[in-house]
This record gives structure tokens, C-alpha cells and sequence, in this order.
């Protein structure tokens, strides 16, 4: 499996910068309202040094009052200009993080299928979920959180190099200490989160599969099996607690301990200016609460960091994404005819061995072939190389004399479907289930689709086209789930389907009716069947036998019976009482 | 409640060494401040360098004690945390593995996995207030005292101040909270739908429709700008008022002490220090409100996992299993002790029929029988039956099934069923099923089910880790993984239904011929309408309508039973694919 690729650092910086250059306006104007709501916010600890100075040299009550009262004008200000500056900061990220998702959605979509398969659809699925919420959440909370604590700890110390330059140089005693053990925390910090995180979801799944699974873990005696599966996941998630609380250690004991030194040696430094009378006294005490003031902003930001990084990793998995060129938009429009060749078709995965060697089949307009062959031999391979999803390595697979994959691919879509065992049914109405295949069909011909494919279940549905489907609202079955897929195809009406084993995955008697409903659906078409069962194959009106990568017979049921081969064999077996096996 | 306490008393020193850490901690919050009054007072102030640098190397000297103390407590309570959360987590896995059978019907999966994910932190969570809970309060008092010594009044207006800010920005900030969880709940939406398409991108590239899809997607995603700006509206509001209440409250008090200095009822270091004393209460004062609050929380997560932990299961009308629930004190039920109970039946000592009395079935011992029923529900509901998943009257070897200990049945009787589960795991763990690892065991089970080539085909064979569900097999390989691990677990007696109806007719041809081979001499019920698996059992029966119609061979019934030979062969006697129904020439 090849992973889907990640940016790297430079790609990252780059749209970091094009995301800041494009809200350039908005990303000035909250710095600017942020940078003076701190402002605001550095006078009481000023005004504080300067009541102290007043009254000692003797000032009285009506100073104070001034004072106090300045003191609740700014908290007010600053409170006021931090709204605004918070608001526009939170407009900005709800915009930028609309773009990025709507971008990644529209990346995704534009995927090419093989690509997604070969790097399987999990690692796609974590990175639209995990990471794009993730960057989500570093743009609309981190990176404020961020950029206010930066923007008051920038201030907090210009106010006290203000003061005295000297002060200023005491105040930054005690960073060396915590830039070092930051920098140590980092390297360690987000691998050992996301293997906290991990071992925690995988208690979660544990529990939730064995409740899920309960009938089978009392069929199969798996009680003990799952409480030792269960002690190793909780032990697990105990030791990377544990990994990640032994960083902390080490990282707040240092920091918490760093803290007080700014204090400490702006009251030396002050003590000694003092002396030398060159600065008051509330000078030194703004100092030395400007620094206590400055703990908090200073804790926040690193508490912050380690998600920041986080985000910073998930939004180049987010980027990667984006790297995957988009499926190509085909070289013809449209083809004349709809006669299905393949010639010479090779094909393997990824450099490994040919699994198709060398196809050659035609399939007339209106005509249905089955194709049978034990499991392995390369049937789906062959669905894909004639949907069109894969090109062959070698030989070429057209329709109307072009080449399928030269086809647009929405036009190509519309004209081959391919329907397998999966289904899936979308979050939302039975509507916006239906109407993509076929955007400009009408609710009657939506109705008339779900009748055509036996869905009898609809007319239950309390509001009809608008039931809401999935997660949280109703749940259909396998068998109903298959059979909103057929609908959609009656609505898309390709000239050619391409059927691989679309019943295997349902139960035989869900099988059974599915198969009923997708009768209705092959009328008139070209029918490419892959088949597990004969019964299909007898009906069809030739049958391909696919061994090893070729084909080895092709012929309508009567000829290939009456030809004695492989698949008269097994019809035999499967059609009459197997004598010959008994004993 | 009786829960929580549970949890708690499991670790009484833990939450002793918590209390004590947390009540030194808070307290020494308030040091800082007064050792800065200290060293301006009689450091700066006095002009005495030597003072000064006493205070000085205290402060340093108290910032590393501190720092000490607060690393000890929070690894205290995060072992006090992750104990209790283990401990859940174990109660909870023990019950979930013994409940069986009844569980799915009782409880939804998915609120399984909101007590895994989040009940149980949450009730980790109350855990905390045996610490800094404990802490606050008297960190709260020695405050209180403190303030007391340098003016009755100024105390008074700030230990009383000070709750009443919390409890005015306590609501706000729940407020910010519920505004918040509305959006992230349609933010949740939306990921849902993201991950939605990623999982129907298969769908999209084989019918069409992208474009409607990024469409949509593009709405909902400005819908929840949209109200991502009206939150961030309220919520900015909200924010800029808790940062200004406790300001504003600040400046009053520094206004009265200030006051209070220039007559000198306070000096300028107990000024400074005031300041700094108001700043350090907002902590336990914190603390309380949240921790009044997660205490809420924390018990209504306590009873959801109680009432898990009190579903029973079912004994299927008879004599149950050995089932020891735990902690009796932690308001879970008793124990009840049970092997083999007095009234309990013997089981069969070896191989004997079974016998179900309401189709008249009965499965010869020792043979292979081939069961076809028109009806797929009518057969799912007869393997329940002769496996006692549900109270019947069906016999073994004469005795009533719901006679002899569940244990029993379980462990010489097996059922299984087309959707049994699939745990996550390597496939080796998967095929070994709970027994100890044996590859020639599993090997032999694997090629009896024909899934050699599953197996073959995965980049790491046997210990290629596969998910829950095994979702990244095809339908017919799970069937033949399932097929394999039932075959492995080699019961005395094996009820299969429908083993191999998604498998191709090569396959299954194979099939059917090894899995005779295999269970030469046992008992082996194949529930099926294939003829490539009825043509090799040793007898057939015909469920029909409720009852068994015929019995014989394969040929025998296809002779002499038209309904059976119509549901086997019903490929080429039935035209579903051939012509089009009705329905489709009313539509055209």
C-alpha cells in the first residue's frame, strides 16, 4: 500500500504565509486591537506602583481615589478593545478554516479512486476527520490563545525594560531554563500524546466491539480471550499515561521552578538601583508585578505549544492531500457506440506480478455475459479494467472504438456502471440519496425508481423523500441499502453494467430479494456479471471462464456444458445429485 | 454515588498523599505574594541589603518548593485519575466479556462506547476534589486568617467578594460552554458528513455525482461559519466579561486598601501583598466551582455505568453459568456461585441425537445433515433453537436442552451463525479463537474452508492485523475466515448456517467436499439451500413451512420432493435474471 503523501515543512510555511497574505487586512487588525487591550491591561500594576509612590511621599485620599478609579477605566478599556479584537480574531478563523475544509473536501473528491484504494480509504478517513478538526481547532482557538499571551508577554516586558534596562535584563533571568526544557518537552511531547491517544481509543473500541460482538464471545467461549485482550489495552493506556505524566514532570517542575527568577532578580537588580537612587520604589514594584503578571501569559503559551506543533503536523497531512494530482479529465467527450473491447488487457498492482495476462473479449450491445472462475483469478480486476477505474498496463479496453479511459470521467460514469458489494448510504434524505445519479429526476421519477427496485419498505418511511437517513436517523438494512444503490442506478441509466458479486455480501435471504430487484434493473442493458452463483451464469447469454489471469472457455451455457470442460464439471456437481462423491 | 466512593476507597493513601499535596500547594500560592511584600517592605523600602536578599533567595527558594509541590500533586491525582479509570475500565471489560448473548438487545453499541470514551473519565474526574478540593478550602481559610491580621474590614469585603465573582462568572462561563458544545456539535455534523464522503467515494467514482457532493458540502461548511460568527459574538462578550468582573473587583479592593495606607491603618507591603492575595483566591475558589460542578457531572456518569454493570444475562429458561459480579460494595450485585446446581440435568456423556420438537428435526449423531428451508428465518430461529439461544423444547440425547448448564451446552455446541463476530486482531488471533496458538490446528481449519488464499494474499499471512469486522476482506473471504474459525474451535457438535453462500461455485464445491472429510464422525448440521453442500451430506431434511417435510438424501428428495427440488435448483427453474418482472414494464 502506498501512503498518501504529507507536505513537507516548506509547502506548510508556504500556505501558512498565503493564508495570512490573503486575510492580510483582518490578521493586522486584530494584532493592532489586541496589542491595545494588553496595553490597557499593563496599567494597573503601573498605576498600582505609582498609588505606592504617592503615598509615600504623602499623598492623599483624593490622589488615591484618582488612581483607583483610573485603574477600573482601564480593566474596562482593555476588556472592551479585547472583545473586538477577540471577535475579529474568531471571524478570521472561521473563514480560514471554511476554506481549508471546503478546499480539502473538493481535493478529495477530485481524488483519483485507484489512488485513495491503494493508499486504503482509513488513512483518507483519519485525515478528514482527525486532522482537518484538529487544524480546525489550532486556527479558531491555539493560534488566538497564542497570539494574544505572545502579544502580552512582548509588552509586559517592553513595560519593563521601560522602567529600567537593567530591570528588563533581570526580567529575562529564568527563560534560558525554560526555552531549554520547552525545546526538550517538544521533541517528545506530540508523539507521546497521540500514543496516549491511540491506546485510549483502543480501550474504547475494545469495549465497544466486545458489547457489539457479545452473542460470539459467548458462542465461541471468548470470555477470558477478551478480558486478557482488554487487561493488555488498559495496561497499555496506564503505561502511556504514565510516559506522557513522567514529560510533564519534568516540564512544569522546571518551568514552575524558572517562574519566580524574573521576580526574584528584578527585586536584586532593583534593590541595587534603588540604592543608587536611580529609580523610585514603585518603579521596582510595577517591575516586579509586571513579571508575576507575566506567569500567566507565559503558561498559556507553552501550555499551547504542543498543540500548535500538533496542528502544524496535522495540516501538512491535511496539505498531502491536496499533493495527489486529481483524476484527469478525459481526452473525448463523448464515444459513438456502445460495443465493449478488450485487447490484449495486462494488468498488475503496483509493479507486482500480472494478475490479467493478456484479455481478449468483446461484448455486443444489450448482451450479457457472465463471467465465472475461482477466487483469485482476476474477475474484479477485469470489472475495473472495463469500468474504467484502472488502464491495463498493456492492451487497451475501449468502448465505441475509445479507449475508456480517454472517456470524461462523468460521462464515462454515466454511460458504465460498476456495482459491487459495497453500498453505502449517505448522511442525509432519501432525496439526497437518489438525485446525484441523476440530478434532474423528479420526485415521481425518484418513487417510481424505489417501486422498480422492489424498495417496498418507502412507503413506511413517515416523510417519504425527505426521511433522513444515517447516522442517528434511520438506519436501513444491508438488503434496503443495496436496493437504494439499484434505485440510483435506474435513475443514472447506463447503457452497460458491470455487476461484481453485488448480492455476496448479504445474507441468502436478503440475497434473494436483492437479486429479484436488480432484475428489474438489467432490462435492456449491456450486463456484465461477475457470478458466484451458476444460476446466474446459466441465464446469461455467454459465459467467460476466468482461470489465472485468462480466459479459458467462452461460449453460451449449452456450448460449454456440451464441451466437457471445467465448467461443465462443475455444473454437473452443482445441477445433479453428486454420485459420484457419495459413498 | 456509592460508585464513586468505591472507586475512592480502593486507594486511601493516594488520596490522603493528594490532600495533603493539594492543601500545601494552594496555601503556599499565597507565599509568593507575601514574601514580594516582604522583600519590598523590608528590603526596598528599608534600604536593607541584607533583608533583601533574605526575601529574595526565600522567594527563589519557595518558587522551587512550589514547583515541587505542584508536580507531587498532580502526579498524585493523575494516578488517583488513571486508577479509577482503570478500574472502570476493568469492571466494565469483565462484564462486557461474561454478559453474552442478551447485551446487543439491551444495550445500543453506541452507548457502550460513550461510557468507554467519556463516563468513565468523567467519573475519574470527581476523584480531583479529594485533593485540591480538600486544598482549596483550606487554602481559603489560611487566606481568610491572613487578611485578618492586617484589616477585619478589607477580609471581610474580600473573602466575601471573591466567591461572590465566582459564582457570577460561573454561569457565564457554563453559558460559553453550552454556546460552545451547540457549534461543535454541527461542527461534529459536518466532519461526519466530510468522513461521510471519503467512505462513499467508491459509491461517487462508480455512479457519479461529485460535484453535487462538494456543493453540499460548501453550504453546510458556510452554514457553520455562519454560525460560528454569531457565536463568536456572544462568546467574545462573554470572555471580555469574565476578565473584566474580577478586574474590576480587583480595583475596588486595591482602591479601599490604598485608602486604608494613606492613614496608615495598612502599610505599603501589605498593600502589594493584598493585591497579590486576591489574585491567588481566585484559585481555590476556582477549584470549588469546578469541582462542585464535575461532582454533577461525575455522578450522572457513575449510575450509566452502574446500569451497565447491573444487566444480567439471560439463562435461556434453565440453569445458567458461573457468574461472579464483583464489588458487591460498590452497589453492584452479588455473586452467585454455580457449577452444576442440584436440579440441573445431566448432559449426554458422548455424541447424541438432537431432537427439535417443533419442525420434528431430529440430527443423527455422528452424521453430517444437510437442513434446506424455504423459509432463511424459520432456519436461523431452528440453529437457535438446538443451540438454546432461546428457551425451546429441543432435546439431547433425550434430555431437555434447557435442563443441562448453559456452561455445558456452550462449550459442545456450537452454533455458527452467517454474522457471528469478528474481532480486531491479527488473524491468527481471530482463527485461534480464544484457544492457545496451534498453526497445524489452523492450518488444517483454513484449508478445510478453502481460505488458504486469504491468507496468502496479506502482506504479513497469519499476523496481518485486520480490523473489527474485518472490513477490508470481501464478503466471501469473512464468510470463509468465520467458516474456518468455527471449524478450528472443533465442537462436538457444529451448526453452520449458511457457511458459504457468498463464496463462487468452485470454492464451494471444495468446500463441501473437505468439510465432509473434516468432520468425518461428528455431529455437523449444515443449514443451506446450495446443492453443492446438500449433495454431500448424509442427510437432508426439507423445512418447510414450519415443519420438516422430507427426509433422505439429496437425489432422494430431488425425486421425490418437487418443493425441495425447486428452492435447490431454483437457478434454472426460476426466471429472476432471464426476463424482466412487471414492475419494470410498468416503469418503462
Amino acid at each position: 500500500m502506498s501512503r498518501l503523501p504529507v507536505a513537507d515543512r516548506g509547502t506548510v510555511r508556504r500556505a501558512l504565509r498565503d493564508m495570512i497574505s490573503r486575510h492580510r487586512r483582518a490578521v493586522g487588525f486584530v494584532l493592532v486591537l489586541h496589542s491595545a487591550a494588553a496595553v490597557a491591561g499593563l496599567a494597573p500594576p503601573w498605576l498600582l506602583g505609582t498609588i505606592v509612590d504617592r503615598v509615600t511621599a504623602g499623598a492623599g485620599v483624593a490622589t488615591v481615589d484618582r488612581l483607583a478609579l483610573a485603574i477600573a477605566g482601564c480593566v474596562l478599556v482593555s476588556a472592551l478593545l479585547s472583545r473586538y479584537a477577540q471577535y475579529a480574531g474568531h471571524r478570521f478563523g472561521e473563514r480560514a478554516v471554511a476554506e481549508l475544509r471546503e478546499e480539502f473536501v473538493s481535493r478529495t473528491l477530485g481524488l483519483p479512486v485507484s489512488v485513495v484504494e491503494r493508499a486504503g480509504s482509513g488513512d483518507l478517513a483519519t485525515r478528514s476527520s482527525v486532522d482537518v478538526a484538529t487544524v480546525g481547532t489550532t486556527v479558531r482557538d491555539v493560534v488566538p490563545t497564542i497570539v494574544i499571551a505572545t502579544v502580552q508577554l512582548t509588552l509586559l516586558f517592553g513595560a519593563v525594560f521601560l522602567l529600567h534596562p537593567l530591570l528588563g535584563l533581570a526580567g529575562l533571568a529564568g527563560l534560558p531554563s525554560i526555552v531549554a526544557v520547552t525545546r526538550w518537552y517538544l521533541r517528545r511531547a506530540s508523539s507521546a500524546y497521540l500514543t496516549e491517544g491511540a491506546a485510549a481509543a483502543e480501550l474504547t473500541e475494545t469495549l465497544t466491539t466486545t458489547a457489539e460482538g457479545a452473542r460470539t464471545v459467548e458462542a465461541l467461549r471468548l470470555t477470558d480471550d477478551r478480558i486478557q485482550h482488554g487487561t493488555t489495552r488498559i495496561t497499555r493506556v496506564w503505561r502511556a499515561r504514565r510516559a506522557t505524566l513522567a514529560l510533564r514532570t519534568v516540564f512544569f517542575s522546571v518551568v514552575e521552578a524558572s517562574y519566580p527568577l524574573p521576580v526574584a532578580m528584578v527585586l536584586l537588580v532593583g534593590g541595587f538601583l534603588l540604592s543608587r537612587d536611580m529609580l523610585s520604589l514603585g518603579a521596582v514594584v510595577a517591575a516586579a508585578l509586571y513579571l508575576q503578571q507575566a506567569i500567566d501569559p507565559l503558561d498559556r503559551l507553552l501550555q499551547w505549544t504542543e498543540q500548535a506543533q500538533r496542528g502544524f503536523a496535522s495540516y501538512a497531512r491535511v496539505l498531502g492531500v491536496g499533493l495527489v494530482p486529481p483524476e484527469p479529465p478525459g481526452t473525448t467527450a463523448s464515444s459513438r457506440g456502445e460495443r465493449l473491447v478488450v485487447c490484449g488487457a495486462r494488468f498488475s498492482y503496483s509493479d507486482g506480478p500480472d494478475v490479467l495476462h493478456g484479455i481478449d473479449l468483446e461484448v455486443q450491445p444489450g448482451e450479457r455475459l457472465a463471467i465465472v472462475g475461482p477466487s483469485g483469478a482476476g474477475k474484479s480486476t477485469l470489472a475495473r479494467l472495463l469500468a474504467g477505474i484502472d488502464a491495463p498496463r498493456h492492451g487497451v479496453v475501449s468502448i465505441g472504438g475509445c479507449p475508456v479511459t480517454d472517456l470524461d470521467p462523468a460521462e464515462r460514469r454515466r454511460r458504465i456502471a460498476l456495482v459491487t458489494q459495497e453500498h453505502h448510504v449517505f448522511i442525509g434524505s432519501v432525496r439526497d440519496n437518489l438525485s446525484f445519479a441523476a440530478p434532474d429526476a423528479s420526485d415521481d421519477q425518484m418513487r417510481a425508481a424505489l417501486v422498480t427496485v422492489g424498495a417496498d419498505w418507502y412507503a413506511e418511511l413517515p416523510e417519504g423523500l425527505d426521511t433522513a437517513l444515517g447516522d442517528g436517523a434511520r438506519q436501513l438494512g444491508a438488503a434496503e441499502a443495496q436496493q437504494l444503490a439499484l434505485a440510483r442506478l435506474v435513475l443514472a441509466d447506463p447503457h452497460t453494467l458491470i455487476l461484481d458479486e453485488a448480492t455476496a455480501a448479504l445474507d441468502p435471504s436478503t440475497a434473494r430479494r436483492t437479486e429479484r430487484a436488480l432484475a428489474a434493473v438489467l432490462v435492456g442493458r449491456t450486463v456484465i456479471a461477475i457470478a458466484h452463483r451458476l444460476n446466474t451464469a446459466h441465464d446469461a447469454d455467454r459465459v467467460a471462464v476466468l482461470a489465472d489471469g485468462r480466459i479459458t472457455e467462452i461460449g453460451s451455457h449449452d456450448e460449454l456444458v456440451a464441451a466437457g470442460g471445467a465448467y461443465a464439471a462443475l455444473w454437473r456437481s452443482w445441477h445433479t445429485p453428486a454420485d459420484e462423491h457419495r459413498r | 454515588m456509592r460508585y464513586l466512593w468505591w472507586l475512592a476507597r480502593r486507594q486511601p493513601w493516594r488520596v490522603l498523599r493528594g490532600s495533603l499535596l493539594g492543601t500545601a500547594w494552594m496555601v503556599g500560592l499565597s507565599v509568593r505574594p507575601y514574601l514580594i511584600a516582604r522583600a519590598v517592605d523590608d528590603g526596598l523600602r528599608a534600604r536593607d541589603t541584607r533583608a533583601l536578599a533574605l526575601w529574595i533567595a526565600a522567594i527563589v527558594v519557595a518558587g522551587v518548593g512550589l514547583s515541587y509541590l505542584g508536580i507531587m500533586r498532580h502526579r498524585t491525582m493523575t494516578f488517583l485519575r488513571e486508577d479509577a479509570k482503570a478500574r472502570s475500565a476493568e469492571v466494565l471489560l469483565r462484564h462486557l466479556s461474561r454478559v453474552g448473548a442478551v447485551l446487543p438487545r439491551r444495550v445500543g453499541a453506541g452507548e457502550v462506547s460513550t461510557i468507554g470514551g467519556s463516563d468513565i473519565d468523567w467519573t475519574a474526574q470527581v476523584l480531583t476534589l479529594t485533593g485540591p478540593g480538600v486544598g482549596a478550602v483550606v487554602a481559603y481559610g489560611v487566606i481568610a486568617v491572613v487578611l485578618w491580621s492586617i484589616s477585619p474590614m478589607l477580609a471581610l469585603c474580600v473573602l466575601l467578594g471573591v466567591p461572590v465573582v465566582g459564582l457570577v462568572v460561573g454561569p457565564l462561563l457554563r453559558r460559553l460552554e453550552r454556546v460552545e458544545s451547540a457549534y461543535r456539535r454541527q461542527q461534529g455534523a459536518l466532519t461526519a458528513r466530510s468522513g461521510d464522503i471519503v467512505a462513499g467515494l467508491r459509491v461517487l467514482a462508480g455512479v457519479g455525482g461529485r460535484d453535487l457532493f462538494a456543493r453540499r458540502y460548501a453550504t453546510r461548511s458556510q452554514q457553520l461559519r455562519a454560525e460560528g460568527y454569531r457565536v463568536g459574538a456572544v462568546n467574545s462578550w462573554i470572555d471580555a466579561a469574565i476578565v473584566a468582573i474580577p478586574g474590576l473587583f480587583l480595583a475596588a479592593v486595591v482602591w479601599l486598601t490604598a485608602r486604608m495606607a494613606v492613614t496608615g491603618d495598612v502599610s505599603i507591603g501589605e498593600l502589594v501583598a493584598v493585591y497579590g492575595y486576591v489574585a491567588t483566591l481566585i484559585v481555590p475558589v476556582w477549584f470549588l466551582l469546578e469541582g462542585s460542578y464535575q461532582l454533577i457531572r461525575g455522578r450522572v456518569a457513575a449510575r450509566r455505568i452502574t446500569d451497565l454493570l447491573t444487566v444480567t444475562p439471560d439463562d435461556v429458561g434453565g440453569p445458567g453459568r458461573r457468574w461472579p459480579a464483583y464489588v458487591p460494595e460498590a452497589g453492584l450485585p452479588a455473586s452467585v456461585p454455580l457449577a452444576r446446581r442440584p436440579g440441573d440435568l445431566t448432559a449426554p456423556d458422548g455424541p447424541a441425537d438432537l431432537h427439535d420438537p417443533l419442525t420434528g428435526l431430529t440430527v443423527r449423531a455422528g452424521l453430517l445433515t444437510g437442513v434446506a428451508a424455504d423459509d432463511p428465518a424459520a432456519a436461523v430461529a431452528l440453529a437457535d433453537r438446538l443451540g438454546r439461544y432461546v428457551a425451546s423444547e429441543a432435546t439431547w440425547g433425550g434430555v431437555p436442552l434447557s435442563g443441562i448448564a448453559l456452561d455445558e451446552v456452550r462449550a459442545r455446541i456450537l452454533v455458527a451463525d452467517h454474522d457471528s463476530y469478528l474481532f480486531a486482531g491479527t488473524l491468527r488471533d481471530i482463527l485461534r479463537a480464544g484457544a492457545d496458538d496451534d498453526d497445524e490446528r489452523i492450518d488444517a481449519a483454513l484449508r478445510t474452508a478453502s481460505a488458504q488464499d486469504i491468507v496468502d494474499a496479506l502482506p504479513g499471512g497469519l499476523d496481518t492485523p485486520v480490523d473489527a469486522r474485518a472490513r477490508t476482506l470481501s464478503g466471501g473471504q469473512r464468510q470463509r475466515i468465520r467458516l474456518a474459525r468455527a471449524l478450528r474451535t472443533e465442537p462436538e457438535v457444529l451448526i453452520l448456517v449458511d457457511p458459504t453462500s457468498a463464496v463462487d461455485a468452485h470454492t464451494e464445491a471444495r468446500v463441501a467436499e473437505r468439510l465432509r472429510a473434516a468432520r468425518a464422525g461428528r455431529t455437523t448440521v449444515v443449514i443451506a439451500a446450495s446443492p453443492l453442500l446438500l449433495g454431500r451430506a448424509d442427510l437432508v431434511a426439507h423445512l418447510s413451512a414450519g415443519r420438516i417435510t422430507a427426509t433422505g438424501s439429496h437425489t432422494d428428495l430431488l425425486e421425490g420432493d418437487p418443493g425441495y427440488r425447486h428452492l435447490v435448483a431454483r437457478g434454472s427453474e426460476d426466471p429472476d435474471i432471464a426476463q424482466p418482472t412487471d414492475t419494470e414494464e410498468a416503469y418503462r
